[in-house]
Protein backbone atom coordinates (compact mmCIF):
# COMPACT_ATOMS: atom_id res chain seq x y z
CA UNK A 1 0.00 0.00 0.00
CA UNK A 2 1.41 3.38 -0.96
CA UNK A 3 1.88 6.13 1.58
CA UNK A 4 -0.92 8.72 1.66
CA UNK A 5 -0.63 12.45 2.00
CA UNK A 6 -3.50 14.63 3.10
CA UNK A 7 -4.22 18.17 2.04
CA UNK A 8 -7.15 20.56 2.45
CA UNK A 9 -7.58 21.17 -1.29
CA UNK A 10 -6.48 20.03 -4.75
CA UNK A 11 -4.19 23.05 -5.05
CA UNK A 12 -2.61 22.38 -1.67
CA UNK A 13 -2.12 18.73 -2.58
CA UNK A 14 -0.31 19.71 -5.78
CA UNK A 15 2.00 22.02 -3.85
CA UNK A 16 2.73 19.26 -1.33
CA UNK A 17 3.67 16.92 -4.17
CA UNK A 18 5.98 19.55 -5.64
CA UNK A 19 7.57 20.22 -2.24
CA UNK A 20 8.07 16.51 -1.62
CA UNK A 21 9.98 16.14 -4.90
CA UNK A 22 7.33 13.81 -6.31
CA UNK A 23 6.78 15.69 -9.59
CA UNK A 24 8.85 16.33 -12.69
CA UNK A 25 8.54 20.06 -12.05
CA UNK A 26 5.31 20.44 -14.00
CA UNK A 27 1.82 20.28 -12.48
CA UNK A 28 0.44 16.77 -12.11
CA UNK A 29 -3.01 15.30 -11.69
CA UNK A 30 -3.31 14.67 -7.96
CA UNK A 31 -3.41 10.88 -7.48
CA UNK A 32 -6.41 10.54 -5.21
CA UNK A 33 -7.30 7.03 -4.05
CA UNK A 34 -10.37 6.96 -6.34
CA UNK A 35 -8.34 7.93 -9.41
CA UNK A 36 -5.65 5.40 -8.63
CA UNK A 37 -8.17 2.65 -7.96
CA UNK A 38 -9.82 3.34 -11.31
CA UNK A 39 -6.48 3.07 -13.05
CA UNK A 40 -5.65 -0.19 -11.28
CA UNK A 41 -9.09 -1.53 -12.19
CA UNK A 42 -8.42 -0.73 -15.84
CA UNK A 43 -5.37 -2.97 -15.81
CA UNK A 44 -7.29 -6.04 -14.68
CA UNK A 45 -4.33 -6.71 -12.38
CA UNK A 46 -3.93 -6.85 -8.61
CA UNK A 47 -2.70 -3.52 -7.29
CA UNK A 48 -0.12 -5.26 -5.14
CA UNK A 49 1.30 -7.27 -8.04
CA UNK A 50 4.94 -6.42 -8.63
CA UNK A 51 6.19 -5.33 -12.02
CA UNK A 52 9.80 -5.39 -10.80
CA UNK A 53 12.24 -3.27 -8.87
CA UNK A 54 13.43 0.10 -10.03
CA UNK A 55 16.84 1.51 -9.16
CA UNK A 56 18.73 3.22 -7.81
CA UNK A 57 16.27 3.14 -4.91
CA UNK A 58 15.29 -0.44 -5.76
CA UNK A 59 11.70 0.49 -5.06
CA UNK A 60 9.03 -2.14 -5.67
CA UNK A 61 7.12 -1.09 -8.76
CA UNK A 62 3.68 -2.46 -7.97
CA UNK A 63 0.72 -2.05 -10.28
CA UNK A 64 -0.64 0.49 -7.80
CA UNK A 65 2.54 2.57 -7.92
CA UNK A 66 2.52 2.43 -11.70
CA UNK A 67 -1.11 3.58 -11.56
CA UNK A 68 -0.16 6.50 -9.32
CA UNK A 69 2.46 7.56 -11.86
CA UNK A 70 -0.04 7.17 -14.70
CA UNK A 71 -2.67 9.27 -12.92
CA UNK A 72 -0.12 11.97 -12.11
CA UNK A 73 1.05 12.00 -15.72
CA UNK A 74 -2.45 12.51 -17.06
CA UNK A 75 -2.96 9.06 -18.58
CA UNK A 76 -6.35 7.72 -19.48
CA UNK A 77 -7.15 4.21 -18.24
CA UNK A 78 -6.86 3.09 -21.87
CA UNK A 79 -3.17 4.04 -21.77
CA UNK A 80 -2.41 2.03 -18.69
CA UNK A 81 -1.63 -1.35 -20.32
CA UNK A 82 1.17 0.43 -22.21
CA UNK A 83 2.42 2.01 -18.99
CA UNK A 84 2.40 -1.39 -17.26
CA UNK A 85 4.44 -2.96 -20.07
CA UNK A 86 6.88 -0.05 -20.13
CA UNK A 87 7.35 -0.21 -16.35
CA UNK A 88 8.07 -3.94 -16.69
CA UNK A 89 10.64 -3.06 -19.34
CA UNK A 90 12.48 -0.42 -17.30
CA UNK A 91 12.49 -2.77 -14.30
CA UNK A 92 14.13 -5.51 -16.35
CA UNK A 93 17.61 -5.99 -14.86
CA UNK A 94 19.07 -5.83 -18.38
CA UNK A 95 18.11 -2.16 -18.51
CA UNK A 96 20.54 -1.33 -15.68
CA UNK A 97 18.23 1.43 -14.52
CA UNK A 98 20.30 2.05 -11.40
CA UNK A 99 23.26 2.98 -13.57
CA UNK A 100 21.09 4.70 -16.20
CA UNK A 101 19.65 7.01 -13.56
CA UNK A 102 23.01 7.60 -11.87
CA UNK A 103 25.15 8.33 -14.92
CA UNK A 104 26.39 11.80 -15.76
CA UNK A 105 25.52 11.12 -19.44
CA UNK A 106 22.27 12.47 -20.91
CA UNK A 107 19.96 9.58 -21.66
CA UNK A 108 16.43 8.50 -21.00
CA UNK A 109 14.17 5.58 -21.84
CA UNK A 110 12.77 5.87 -25.36
CA UNK A 111 9.50 3.93 -25.52
CA UNK A 112 8.54 2.59 -28.94
CA UNK A 113 5.05 1.11 -29.23
CA UNK A 114 4.18 -1.42 -31.93
CA UNK A 115 1.12 -3.41 -32.92
CA UNK A 116 -2.58 -2.87 -32.36
CA UNK A 117 -1.92 -0.86 -29.17
CA UNK A 118 -0.74 2.05 -31.32
CA UNK A 119 -4.27 2.64 -32.62
CA UNK A 120 -6.07 1.30 -29.58
CA UNK A 121 -4.33 3.80 -27.29
CA UNK A 122 -4.19 6.66 -29.76
CA UNK A 123 -0.41 6.80 -29.86
CA UNK A 124 0.91 9.18 -32.49
CA UNK A 125 3.50 7.98 -34.99
CA UNK A 126 3.41 10.74 -37.59
CA UNK A 127 4.18 14.46 -37.60
CA UNK A 128 5.75 15.57 -34.34
CA UNK A 129 5.35 12.18 -32.71
CA UNK A 130 8.06 13.03 -30.18
CA UNK A 131 6.89 16.61 -29.74
CA UNK A 132 4.03 18.27 -27.88
CA UNK A 133 0.36 17.85 -28.63
CA UNK A 134 -0.12 14.07 -28.49
CA UNK A 135 -1.77 13.15 -25.22
CA UNK A 136 -1.04 9.42 -25.22
CA UNK A 137 2.62 9.85 -26.16
CA UNK A 138 3.09 12.67 -23.67
CA UNK A 139 1.34 11.05 -20.74
CA UNK A 140 2.64 7.48 -21.19
CA UNK A 141 6.24 8.63 -21.42
CA UNK A 142 5.75 11.01 -18.52
CA UNK A 143 4.30 8.20 -16.39
CA UNK A 144 7.52 6.23 -16.84
CA UNK A 145 9.59 9.22 -15.78
CA UNK A 146 7.40 9.80 -12.72
CA UNK A 147 7.83 6.13 -11.79
CA UNK A 148 11.59 6.56 -12.19
CA UNK A 149 11.43 9.54 -9.84
CA UNK A 150 9.07 8.18 -7.19
CA UNK A 151 9.77 4.45 -7.29
CA UNK A 152 13.34 4.49 -8.58
CA UNK A 153 14.32 7.57 -6.59
CA UNK A 154 15.96 9.41 -9.51
CA UNK A 155 16.30 13.05 -8.52
CA UNK A 156 18.72 15.51 -10.09
CA UNK A 157 21.96 16.09 -8.28
CA UNK A 158 21.61 13.33 -5.71
CA UNK A 159 20.65 10.18 -7.59
CA UNK A 160 20.07 11.30 -11.19
CA UNK A 161 23.52 12.64 -11.95
CA UNK A 162 23.01 13.68 -15.59
CA UNK A 163 25.14 16.75 -16.08
CA UNK A 164 22.55 18.41 -18.32
CA UNK A 165 19.84 15.87 -19.16
CA UNK A 166 17.65 16.12 -22.25
CA UNK A 167 14.02 17.07 -22.83
CA UNK A 168 13.11 13.44 -23.55
CA UNK A 169 13.62 12.82 -19.86
CA UNK A 170 10.21 14.44 -19.34
CA UNK A 171 8.54 12.12 -21.82
CA UNK A 172 9.92 10.05 -24.72
CA UNK A 173 7.29 7.83 -26.32
CA UNK A 174 6.07 7.23 -29.87
CA UNK A 175 4.44 4.61 -32.01
CA UNK A 176 5.87 3.14 -35.18
CA UNK A 177 4.05 4.23 -38.33
CA UNK A 178 3.56 0.66 -39.48
CA UNK A 179 1.18 1.62 -42.29
CA UNK A 180 3.72 3.90 -43.95
CA UNK A 181 6.61 1.52 -43.54
CA UNK A 182 7.67 -0.54 -46.56
CA UNK A 183 8.96 -3.24 -44.20
CA UNK A 184 7.65 -5.44 -41.39
CA UNK A 185 7.44 -3.48 -38.12
CA UNK A 186 10.16 -3.30 -35.51
CA UNK A 187 8.57 -5.82 -33.15
CA UNK A 188 8.30 -8.40 -35.94
CA UNK A 189 12.05 -8.15 -36.43
CA UNK A 190 12.40 -8.84 -32.69
CA UNK A 191 10.41 -12.08 -32.90
CA UNK A 192 6.88 -10.90 -32.14
CA UNK A 193 3.83 -11.33 -34.32
CA UNK A 194 2.44 -8.30 -36.11
CA UNK A 195 -0.84 -8.85 -34.21
CA UNK A 196 0.93 -8.61 -30.88
CA UNK A 197 1.47 -5.26 -29.20
CA UNK A 198 4.80 -4.40 -27.63
CA UNK A 199 6.85 -1.69 -26.04
CA UNK A 200 10.52 -1.64 -26.92
CA UNK A 201 12.58 0.48 -24.55
CA UNK A 202 16.10 1.69 -25.23
CA UNK A 203 17.83 4.28 -23.09
CA UNK A 204 19.31 6.80 -25.52
CA UNK A 205 20.27 10.37 -26.08
CA UNK A 206 17.66 12.66 -27.54
CA UNK A 207 16.93 12.61 -31.28
CA UNK A 208 19.65 13.99 -33.54
CA UNK A 209 18.20 15.30 -36.79
CA UNK A 210 19.56 13.86 -40.05
CA UNK A 211 18.99 15.86 -43.24
CA UNK A 212 18.92 14.21 -46.66
CA UNK A 213 17.53 15.79 -49.82
CA UNK A 214 15.81 13.58 -52.39
CA UNK A 215 17.48 12.65 -55.66
CA UNK A 216 15.79 11.56 -58.86
CA UNK A 217 18.32 8.75 -59.10
CA UNK A 218 17.10 6.13 -56.57
CA UNK A 219 20.53 4.57 -56.17
CA UNK A 220 22.19 7.96 -55.55
CA UNK A 221 19.44 8.93 -53.09
CA UNK A 222 19.93 5.74 -51.10
CA UNK A 223 23.70 6.17 -51.13
CA UNK A 224 23.51 9.76 -49.89
CA UNK A 225 21.06 8.76 -47.22
CA UNK A 226 23.14 5.82 -45.97
CA UNK A 227 26.23 8.00 -45.88
CA UNK A 228 24.65 10.81 -43.91
CA UNK A 229 22.99 8.37 -41.50
CA UNK A 230 26.34 6.64 -40.96
CA UNK A 231 28.02 9.97 -40.29
CA UNK A 232 25.31 10.85 -37.79
CA UNK A 233 25.72 7.49 -36.04
CA UNK A 234 29.44 8.01 -35.62
CA UNK A 235 29.81 11.54 -34.30
CA UNK A 236 33.18 12.03 -32.67
CA UNK A 237 31.57 13.28 -29.48
CA UNK A 238 29.09 10.43 -29.19
CA UNK A 239 29.57 7.72 -26.59
CA UNK A 240 29.08 4.92 -29.07
CA UNK A 241 32.00 6.15 -31.15
CA UNK A 242 34.13 5.82 -28.03
CA UNK A 243 32.71 2.57 -26.64
CA UNK A 244 30.83 0.86 -29.54
CA UNK A 245 28.31 -0.48 -27.08
CA UNK A 246 24.60 -0.17 -26.55
CA UNK A 247 21.49 0.05 -28.69
CA UNK A 248 21.20 2.96 -31.07
CA UNK A 249 17.89 3.88 -32.63
CA UNK A 250 17.26 5.06 -36.17
CA UNK A 251 13.89 6.65 -36.90
CA UNK A 252 13.38 6.93 -40.65
CA UNK A 253 10.69 9.23 -41.90
CA UNK A 254 8.38 7.50 -44.41
CA UNK A 255 9.98 9.22 -47.44
CA UNK A 256 13.46 8.12 -46.45
CA UNK A 257 12.24 4.60 -45.73
CA UNK A 258 10.59 4.33 -49.14
CA UNK A 259 13.71 5.69 -50.82
CA UNK A 260 15.80 2.97 -49.23
CA UNK A 261 13.20 0.32 -50.07
CA UNK A 262 13.10 1.52 -53.69
CA UNK A 263 16.85 0.93 -53.83
CA UNK A 264 16.31 -2.65 -52.69
CA UNK A 265 17.05 -2.29 -48.99
CA UNK A 266 15.30 -3.75 -46.00
CA UNK A 267 16.09 -3.23 -42.31
CA UNK A 268 18.66 -6.04 -42.34
CA UNK A 269 20.65 -4.61 -45.24
CA UNK A 270 20.36 -1.08 -43.87
CA UNK A 271 21.75 -2.23 -40.51
CA UNK A 272 24.60 -4.03 -42.20
CA UNK A 273 25.38 -1.05 -44.42
CA UNK A 274 25.33 1.38 -41.50
CA UNK A 275 27.47 -0.91 -39.38
CA UNK A 276 30.04 -0.98 -42.17
CA UNK A 277 29.90 2.76 -42.90
CA UNK A 278 29.67 4.16 -39.36
CA UNK A 279 33.35 3.94 -38.58
CA UNK A 280 36.61 5.83 -38.30
CA UNK A 281 40.28 4.98 -38.61
CA UNK A 282 42.59 5.31 -35.62
CA UNK A 283 44.21 8.20 -37.48
CA UNK A 284 40.90 10.09 -37.51
CA UNK A 285 40.22 9.24 -33.88
CA UNK A 286 43.60 10.44 -32.68
CA UNK A 287 42.23 13.99 -32.61
CA UNK A 288 39.79 13.06 -29.84
CA UNK A 289 41.79 10.39 -28.07
CA UNK A 290 42.55 11.22 -24.44
CA UNK A 291 44.56 9.04 -22.09
CA UNK A 292 42.30 6.61 -20.26
CA UNK A 293 39.31 7.43 -22.47
CA UNK A 294 37.13 4.84 -24.16
CA UNK A 295 38.92 5.35 -27.46
CA UNK A 296 42.28 4.99 -25.73
CA UNK A 297 41.20 1.71 -24.16
CA UNK A 298 39.78 0.41 -27.44
CA UNK A 299 43.00 1.21 -29.21
CA UNK A 300 45.02 -0.61 -26.55
CA UNK A 301 42.84 -3.70 -26.97
CA UNK A 302 42.42 -3.63 -30.74
CA UNK A 303 45.87 -2.49 -31.80
CA UNK A 304 46.77 0.77 -33.42
CA UNK A 305 46.94 -0.11 -37.11
CA UNK A 306 46.21 3.36 -38.55
CA UNK A 307 44.02 1.85 -41.26
CA UNK A 308 41.99 -0.39 -38.97
CA UNK A 309 38.25 0.30 -39.12
CA UNK A 310 36.91 1.34 -35.74
CA UNK A 311 33.17 0.75 -35.82
CA UNK A 312 30.73 2.99 -33.98
CA UNK A 313 28.16 0.18 -33.64
CA UNK A 314 28.93 -3.02 -31.80
CA UNK A 315 27.08 -5.04 -34.47
CA UNK A 316 24.40 -4.54 -37.12
CA UNK A 317 21.89 -5.94 -34.62
CA UNK A 318 22.65 -3.15 -32.13
CA UNK A 319 20.73 -0.72 -34.35
CA UNK A 320 16.94 -0.59 -34.00
CA UNK A 321 15.18 0.78 -37.08
CA UNK A 322 11.63 2.05 -37.15
CA UNK A 323 9.54 4.31 -39.36
CA UNK A 324 7.87 7.35 -37.80
CA UNK A 325 7.41 11.07 -38.22
CA UNK A 326 5.98 13.16 -41.01
CA UNK A 327 7.07 12.93 -44.63
CA UNK A 328 9.97 15.15 -45.62
CA UNK A 329 13.71 15.61 -45.47
CA UNK A 330 14.52 14.67 -41.89
CA UNK A 331 15.09 11.39 -40.12
CA UNK A 332 16.69 11.01 -36.69
CA UNK A 333 19.20 8.94 -34.79
CA UNK A 334 19.35 8.41 -31.04
CA UNK A 335 22.89 7.48 -29.96
CA UNK A 336 23.55 5.11 -27.10
CA UNK A 337 25.26 5.51 -23.76
CA UNK A 338 27.12 2.23 -23.92
CA UNK A 339 27.89 1.68 -20.26
CA UNK A 340 26.30 -0.33 -17.46
CA UNK A 341 26.85 -3.99 -16.61
CA UNK A 342 24.58 -5.12 -19.45
CA UNK A 343 25.92 -2.64 -21.98
CA UNK A 344 22.85 -0.42 -22.50
CA UNK A 345 20.80 -2.72 -24.72
CA UNK A 346 17.07 -2.68 -25.37
CA UNK A 347 14.21 -4.66 -23.87
CA UNK A 348 10.88 -5.54 -25.48
CA UNK A 349 7.79 -6.42 -23.46
CA UNK A 350 4.42 -7.50 -24.80
CA UNK A 351 1.46 -5.24 -23.96
CA UNK A 352 -1.42 -7.23 -22.57
CA UNK A 353 -4.48 -5.48 -23.98
CA UNK A 354 -6.77 -8.44 -23.20
CA UNK A 355 -6.47 -7.99 -19.42
CA UNK A 356 -7.68 -4.42 -19.45
CA UNK A 357 -11.23 -3.41 -18.56
CA UNK A 358 -13.35 -0.53 -19.73
CA UNK A 359 -13.64 2.12 -17.07
CA UNK A 360 -16.17 4.94 -17.29
CA UNK A 361 -14.46 8.11 -18.48
CA UNK A 362 -14.20 10.46 -15.53
CA UNK A 363 -10.53 11.27 -15.19
CA UNK A 364 -10.87 14.07 -12.66
CA UNK A 365 -13.40 12.43 -10.36
CA UNK A 366 -12.12 12.49 -6.80
CA UNK B 1 29.32 2.60 -3.53
CA UNK B 2 27.33 -0.47 -4.58
CA UNK B 3 30.54 -2.40 -5.16
CA UNK B 4 31.68 -1.63 -1.63
CA UNK B 5 28.29 -2.62 -0.24
CA UNK B 6 28.35 -5.87 -2.23
CA UNK B 7 31.81 -6.67 -0.86
CA UNK B 8 30.80 -5.81 2.70
CA UNK B 9 27.77 -8.09 2.41
CA UNK B 10 30.19 -10.89 1.61
CA UNK B 11 32.11 -10.02 4.79
CA UNK B 12 34.98 -8.61 2.76
CA UNK B 13 36.39 -5.45 4.35
CA UNK B 14 35.41 -2.59 2.06
CA UNK B 15 35.59 1.15 1.78
CA UNK B 16 33.90 3.23 -0.91
CA UNK B 17 35.87 5.97 -2.65
CA UNK B 18 33.58 8.83 -3.68
CA UNK B 19 34.51 12.17 -5.18
CA UNK B 20 33.21 15.24 -3.39
CA UNK B 21 30.61 16.15 -6.00
CA UNK B 22 29.17 12.64 -5.85
CA UNK B 23 29.06 12.50 -2.09
CA UNK B 24 25.28 13.20 -1.91
CA UNK B 25 24.69 10.44 -4.46
CA UNK B 26 26.85 8.11 -2.40
CA UNK B 27 24.77 8.91 0.67
CA UNK B 28 21.57 8.21 -1.30
CA UNK B 29 22.84 4.90 -2.66
CA UNK B 30 24.10 3.72 0.72
CA UNK B 31 20.75 4.51 2.31
CA UNK B 32 18.71 2.91 -0.48
CA UNK B 33 20.92 -0.18 -0.44
CA UNK B 34 20.34 -0.53 3.31
CA UNK B 35 23.91 0.13 4.45
CA UNK B 36 24.06 3.84 5.31
CA UNK B 37 27.19 3.39 7.42
CA UNK B 38 29.35 1.75 4.77
CA UNK B 39 32.81 3.30 5.25
CA UNK B 40 33.66 5.89 2.66
CA UNK B 41 36.49 8.23 1.84
CA UNK B 42 35.82 11.44 -0.04
CA UNK B 43 38.20 12.25 -2.89
CA UNK B 44 38.69 15.59 -4.62
CA UNK B 45 36.62 16.04 -7.77
CA UNK B 46 37.41 15.15 -10.47
CA UNK B 47 39.81 12.25 -10.34
CA UNK B 48 39.23 10.75 -13.79
CA UNK B 49 41.48 12.19 -16.45
CA UNK B 50 43.72 14.12 -14.07
CA UNK B 51 46.78 12.03 -14.91
CA UNK B 52 48.89 9.47 -13.14
CA UNK B 53 50.87 11.98 -11.11
CA UNK B 54 47.78 13.64 -9.68
CA UNK B 55 46.19 10.28 -8.93
CA UNK B 56 49.28 9.16 -7.03
CA UNK B 57 49.09 12.32 -4.96
CA UNK B 58 45.45 11.63 -4.17
CA UNK B 59 46.32 8.04 -3.28
CA UNK B 60 49.08 9.23 -0.95
CA UNK B 61 46.71 11.68 0.68
CA UNK B 62 43.96 9.18 1.37
CA UNK B 63 45.93 6.00 2.07
CA UNK B 64 45.88 6.51 5.82
CA UNK B 65 42.18 7.30 5.82
CA UNK B 66 41.42 4.18 3.78
CA UNK B 67 43.41 2.00 6.18
CA UNK B 68 41.65 3.61 9.12
CA UNK B 69 38.25 3.01 7.51
CA UNK B 70 39.21 -0.63 6.99
CA UNK B 71 40.06 -0.96 10.63
CA UNK B 72 43.80 -1.41 10.13
CA UNK B 73 44.87 1.53 12.24
CA UNK B 74 44.91 1.75 16.00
Amino acid sequence: MSRRLTAPSEEAALERLHEAGCTDGLPVVVPTPARVERMVLASGLDGDASLGQLGPNMGEATVEKAAIAAVMAGCLPDHFPVVVAAVRAVCDPRMDMTEVQATTHSLGPLIVVNGPAVDACGIASGFGALGPGHRANASIGRAIRLAMINVGGGRPGTSDMALLGHPGKFTFCLGEDERSSPWPPLHASLGYGVDQSTVTVACTEGPHSVLCFPDDDPEAYAEHLLNVLAASLSGLGANNTHFARGTQVLVLNPDHAIALADAGHDCTTISEQLYQRAKHSWSELSAVRAKGSGIDRRQRSQGDDPDLAVHALSSPESLLILVAGGTGLYSAVMPSWGAGPHGNGHVTVEIDLDQSCEVPFAPLAS
Amino acid sequence: MRDAISAARRHIPAVALVTAKFSPQGDFVSRSAGMPDIPRVILPHPVAGTGEKAMKMVADDIAGEVLWALGAAG
